[in-house]
Order: C-alpha cells, then structure tokens, then sequence
C-alpha cells in the first residue's frame, strides 16, 4: 500500500477535473424531446392534443348541461343570432328586450345580452296575408312574410316583426347565443356540451382500443419473433388470414356479434381487430434485435426468455412501437365515428362525433353548423395525432438526427 | 416460380375457406336467433322456417351444406327478405360500386401520383407546402365529411348537380370525390417521399453526369424506381375502395353493395352479411395476390420464391 502511494504524487485541486464544467449528460428521451420541441409541426400536434384531452376530460365539468339533458323549446337555435327590439316605447320598463326567429318559425325570446328567456307561443296564422302572431305578456307580435312571396320580393327583407303597431324590417342586431355558446341540436340539447362529452367517448375508445392493441400487438408479435421457427410461421398465418380481409368488415361483424351498441363493445371489436398491424411491427423489430450481441449476452448470463423479451428487445424497439400507437388513436377515432355514422356504433343519446354528425345529415341544409362542428373536432383530433405521430417518428430515429 | 404461384394460390383458396367458416360460426353464435322479432312468429310457422333454412339439422350439417353451396358461389336466400338470392343481388349490386371504385382509382391515379411527383421535384418551395398541405387534410377528413360538404355546397347551395343516385354523369363527381379524397392524399404523400428516396440516390447523378437529358433522367430513372411502391399499393387500395363504400353510398343513396351491406347489417340479415362478407374477402384477397404475383414484373430486382422471407 505505502509502496504504491509512491507512484502518485498530490496536485492542488485547482487542476482537478472535476472543476472543468460538464455539459448535463443528454439521455435518449431528453435527445427525442429536444428534437420534437424543434420541429413546429409537431409541436402544434402535441398542443392540439392536449387541447382535445382537457377539452373531453375537464371540458364537461364547467358545462352546466349534461349530454342528454334537452329542452324541446330550446331546440335549433344557433350559436348567433338575428334579434328584433319590441322594447315598449310607453311604459317606463327600462329593460329592452328581443325576439329571434328561427328557421322552423319559432319566436324566442332573448335578452339584451344574448340569453333565451322563453319560447313565444304561436297563437294563430293567417296565411292569407302570410302573417305568424305570437303571443308575448298579452300582446300580439305579428310576423309578417309576405315580402318574401309578394311582388316587390328583392331579397333584402325576409321577413318583419310587428309589435304594438311598430313595424321592424330589419334585425335590430346581432347577438351570440348565450344560453348555448354553439347552438342546440334538434332536441334542444347543448351542442357544446355534446361534443365535450363526444370527444370524452372518443378520446376512452382511441385510447383504450390503442393500448389494448399494443398490449395484444406486442406479446404476439415478440413472442413470434423471437421464438421463430414454426411458431413463427404458424403465428404469422393467422395474421396474414386476419389482415385478408378489411378489418373495417371485422369490426362490423363483430358488433353485430355483440348485438349491442356501446362504447364498450367498440372498444372490444376495435381492439380485437386492429392488433395485426402492431404485431407485425413488433415481430420485425424483435426479428432485426435479436440476433444481436447484447441478447447473446443476456442469453449466456442465463437470463429467462420472458425477460429478454421484457427487458432487453421491447426497450430497444419502443420507438416505431410508440408511433405506431400514435397513429393507432387516429385510426380508432375514425372508426368509432364512421360505426356510429352508420348507425351500428354509439346509440342515441350518447354524444358521440359520429352519432351528431349522423344526426346532422337531415338538418343540412337548415343548419350546416350541426355537421360542420363535430367533423370539425374529428378533423382537429384527427390531425393533431397525426402531426405528433410524424414528429415523434422523426424525432426518435437517430438516423434523421441532424444536430 | 411455378410453385411460388400455385403456393400463394392455394394459400389464398385457404384463407377464403377460414374466413367462411369462420362467418359462418360467427353467426350462429348469434343471440337469439335470426327469427326472433318483438312479435313472435306463430310456433307453426316458425318450424317451416327453420325446415326451410336448414335450421333443425346438427349445426355441422348445416356447416357442410353452407360450405357445398358457397363453393358453388350459392351462398343461400336472405332471411328477412323472402325469396332473396343472395348472390343475385350481389351481382346485380356489385357493378354499381365497381364503378365508383373503379372511377375513384382513376382519380386517384391521374391527380395523386402527379401531385406527388410534382411536390417532390419542386421540394420546400410553396408549390410542395400546398400540396401536402391539402394531401394532409385529405388524410384527416373523414369521408363522410367530403360528401356531405359537397351535397350542402354544390348540390344544395349552389344547386349545380343532383344531389342523389347516379342518373347522370355529374352525379358521380361528388361520390367519386368523397371515395377517393383519403387514398388520393395518401398516394400523394408516398408517391413523393419515394421520389424523394430516389432522387438522392446515385444513380440518378451517375444519369446526370453521363449528360442525358432532363427528361430522360426524370422519366427513365427516377419514375420508374419511384412508383413501384405506389403500384403495389394500388392493388390493395383498389380493393378497398370497391369495399369501403358503405358511407358514401349511404350519403349519396346509391343502390350499390355497400349500402346494401349496412341495410343488411342493421336488420340482421344474416345469410346476406355472411356472403357479401365472403364477396368483399374474395376481391380484396383476389387484388392483393395479384399484386404479389405481378410484384417480379414490376419490380425485377425481387425474384419471386426467395423473397418469401421464409
């Protein structure tokens, strides 16, 4: 001991190493992270995202309806709306009030700001003048269209609102709906609200279905891959048969199997079918990963097959294995909507994208907006997914690594 | 190579078989039954019924005589709709959705693959950015969103088609447009990463510096390496265009098989789901061995037999 000491002679510590200053060692998942942050499309994904999830998770605790709460009055109202002053000029009453006309000839009436108070009863038409009157605290408002069928039609009136022997052309003003920010579907439900939990449903299926396939997806295609052999043929067969036919059809059959329509069943038929195309993935990556030194390794140090499997190929592979399960949640969420679109997915009243934008289709020419709002959160969702699944691929594969 | 063919086509005979067999026990397995509804069917009527279809015999001779009459492509009559042979009308249905498959390949085809090649020559320049940009959103809207835009916009708005059927030529713009918006911005998508694979290659600057002309280059070498896999995938694509039209003859109300496939599932008929489910495997594994078979003429590096990966 003292004879070694001799060999090494003390310097002061101003010329130790450990003073120099280290770059923070960078690991794999802060390299990836650096590289999404850099790339703005992904970024954007990555947003949309988070946006879609706390609009489905926290959205629906702030909405003071719930999905299927409907007020029949209140139905097919739109998010703005053309209002008409019937203030009384007369009385000392200081609070103005408005009356809109919806598309179907109802007359509501609607604050000063924007909020429905009531729907105005039709007492009779007179469909000799073309004239609605509606009853408002005893008086009579008189809706008038005849401009619109007589001869003096240019277009620019649609229709007058008389009240108390004054006669209004024009909409007073505009206003937003206050009582419901986007409008109420035919039952009177807010669409809001609707499309909150629609994309709560949602969300579940494509998440739910995802990790049931990458659970399913996984163990298959590693445990093929890596014992090979006749296992693997075997194996590989019954996913060539599976994947010979569209899954779509599958999934079809599957829930007339189940001969009940829930998120649930969706998620069952979703799950059992999509898993071929993770399996495969997988069985590549274990195929290409498990003819190397670190598994030889692994197998000489005596380590059990499930753990060479579990501890050294999965981790190596996670990377296209993540993608993938990015670009699974698109795939399921398109499904669940197009199932419900055909009328064999969610079933009324649940609020699914799918289930509104089916809803939708008859009221189209009336009101574009009840279609156009939940093909909107499908195509936001849809999208933000797929930007981050790109980004993600290209920031987890070191060969695309540029700095 | 002979053996290749014929290995691949017994394969594809067998995987038709596992499908029908599978169907088959997929829908007796069904609760139930076909023939319970709300009201019920007198006890009489109902033993005729089930003598009719078969239903009172052990379930594997019921199996043996559905598979005799499958391979003679009888796949039975429907259950709901008496006096419905099922293969009739999937042959008086199946032309209706061939065409618009068939149409929407076209599209694909003369507008996708172009829109690829040009985005990839003219790479980061605005020309790119617009056409992946539309390629992108092809991919994110669902196609009943397509069609029913276009009804509302160019058959309702603007009044310019019909909105419904297929009477006239004009009316198949709008069903071939909503069949064909996500495989075309798919195509596009493929068709320029994999011209931009081979653009990088050497080869391409070996043709360049050999001083053959612009075109040639384009033509000669980059294309044709560029396409083969935007020709493999259209074989499959084809196929699934033909069986994913449920929504778009739905929304369109054309009478073709897809339509008929949905009104069959909501009712539960299910001799008619099991056969034009055997009808939609057929076609797709029908497209997807040909390509396979075709894949040495498309593509003569890969030698078929060896390629098998076995």
């Amino acid at each position: 001991m003292v004879n070694k000491m001799r060999d090494f002679k003390f310097i002061d510590s101003s010329k130790k190493m450990d003073k120099e200053q280290i770059r923070e060692s960078l690991t794999y998942w802060k390299d990836v992270w650096r590289r999404l942050k850099k790339n703005t499309i992904a970024v954007i994904g990555l947003i949309g995202v988070i946006i879609v999830i706390l609009f489905g998770v926290v959205g629906p605790m702030f909405s003071p309806y719930y999905f299927s709460d409907q007020i029949t009055d209140f139905s097919y109202l739109t998010p703005s709306l053309d209002v008409f002053q019937i203030t009384d000029t007369e009385d000392g009453d200081l609070e103005n009030y408005f009356v809109h006309l919806n598309n179907d000839y109802r007359l509501f009436l609607i604050s000063e700001d924007g909020h429905i108070i009531e729907r105005l009863t039709r007492t009779r038409v007179d469909r000799s003048i073309w004239t609605y009157y509606y009853d408002y605290e005893g008086e009579e408002i008189a809706v008038d269209y005849s401009r619109r069928v007589g001869d003096e039609y240019t277009g620019d009136i649609d229709y007058t609102v008389t009240y108390e022997g004054v006669e209004t052309l024009y909409p007073t003003k505009t206003v937003w709906n206050k009582t419901y920010l986007l409008g109420s579907d035919h039952l009177g439900r807010d669409i809001l609200c609707r499309l909150m939990y629609g994309a709560r449903i949602s969300l579940t299926v494509a998440f739910v279905a995802a990790i049931v396939n990458l659970i399913i997806g996984v163990t298959y295609g590693s445990i093929s891959g890596f014992k090979g052999g006749a296992t693997d043929n075997l194996m590989m067969r019954i996913v060539d048969i599976i994947n010979s036919i569209p899954l779509v059809i599958y999934v079809i059959l599957l829930m007339v199997l189940l001969n009940k329509s829930n998120m649930w069943t969706i998620i069952l038929a979703l799950g059992t079918v999509y898993w071929v195309g993770m399996a495969r993935l997988v069985r590549g990556q274990i195929l290409s990963l498990k003819d190397l030194e670190f598994v030889l390794a692994a197998r000489t140090l005596g380590v059990s097959q499930g753990r060479i499997i579990s501890r050294h190929l999965i981790p190596n592979a996670i990377g296209p294995i993540l993608v993938s399960l990015t670009m699974m949640i698109p795939t399921a969420i398109f499904t669940e909507a197009f199932l419900s679109f055909i009328g064999i997915g969610m079933s009324a009243p649940a609020a699914s994208w799918g289930t509104m934008a089916n809803e939708a289709i008859s009221l189209l020419e009336k009101y574009p907006y009840q279609l156009l709002l939940p093909s909107l959160a499908i195509g936001i969702t849809v999208l933000s997914f797929n930007f981050l699944g790109d980004g993600l691929r290209s920031a987890l594969d070191p060969r695309l690594r540029k700095g | 190579m002979k053996n290749y063919y014929v290995r691949r086509i017994l394969s594809a005979i067998l995987t038709l078989f596992i499908i029908a067999t599978m169907t088959f026990f997929m829908m007796k397995l069904m609760p139930g039954g076909p023939f319970a509804r709300e009201r019920p069917i007198p006890p009489e009527i109902l033993a005729l019924i089930e003598e009719k279809y078969n239903l009172n015999d052990p379930i594997f001779v019921q199996y043996y005589k559905y598979m005799a009459g499958v391979v003679q492509l009888d796949f039975g009559n429907s259950y709901t709709d008496v006096g419905v042979d099922v293969t009739e009308q999937i042959l008086l249905k199946f032309p209706i959705s061939m065409r618009l498959g068939l149409y929407a390949t076209i599209l694909v085809v003369i507008i996708g693959i172009p829109l690829g090649i040009v985005s990839a020559l003219k790479q980061s320049t605005w020309v790119d950015h617009a056409a992946m940009l539309v390629a992108t959103i092809g991919v994110t809207i669902p196609s009943f969103v397509v069609a029913v835009v276009y009804i509302s916009l160019v058959a309702g708005t603007l009044g310019w088609v019909d909105a419904f059927g297929l009477d006239k030529w004009t009316s198949y713009i709008g069903p071939v447009l909503a069949l064909g918006a996500y495989s075309l911005s798919f195509v596009s998508r493929l068709t320029r990463s994999s011209m931009l694979e081979v653009l990088r290659q050497d080869y391409m600057r070996t043709a360049r510096a050999n001083g053959l002309s612009k075109f040639k280059v384009l033509y000669k070498h980059a294309l044709k390496n560029a396409l083969i896999p935007v020709v493999t995938y259209l074989g499959p694509m084809f196929a699934a265009i033909i069986t994913g039209s449920f929504v778009v003859e739905q929304v369109f109300a054309i009478g073709g098989i897809g339509r008929y496939y949905v009104i069959s599932v909501a009712a539960r008929d299910y001799t008619m789901i099991m056969g034009i489910t055997m009808f939609y495997a057929a076609i797709y594994i029908g497209m997807v061995l040909l390509v396979d078979m075709t894949y040495s003429w498309i593509d003569p590096r890969i030698r078929l037999g060896k390629s098998s990966g076995e």
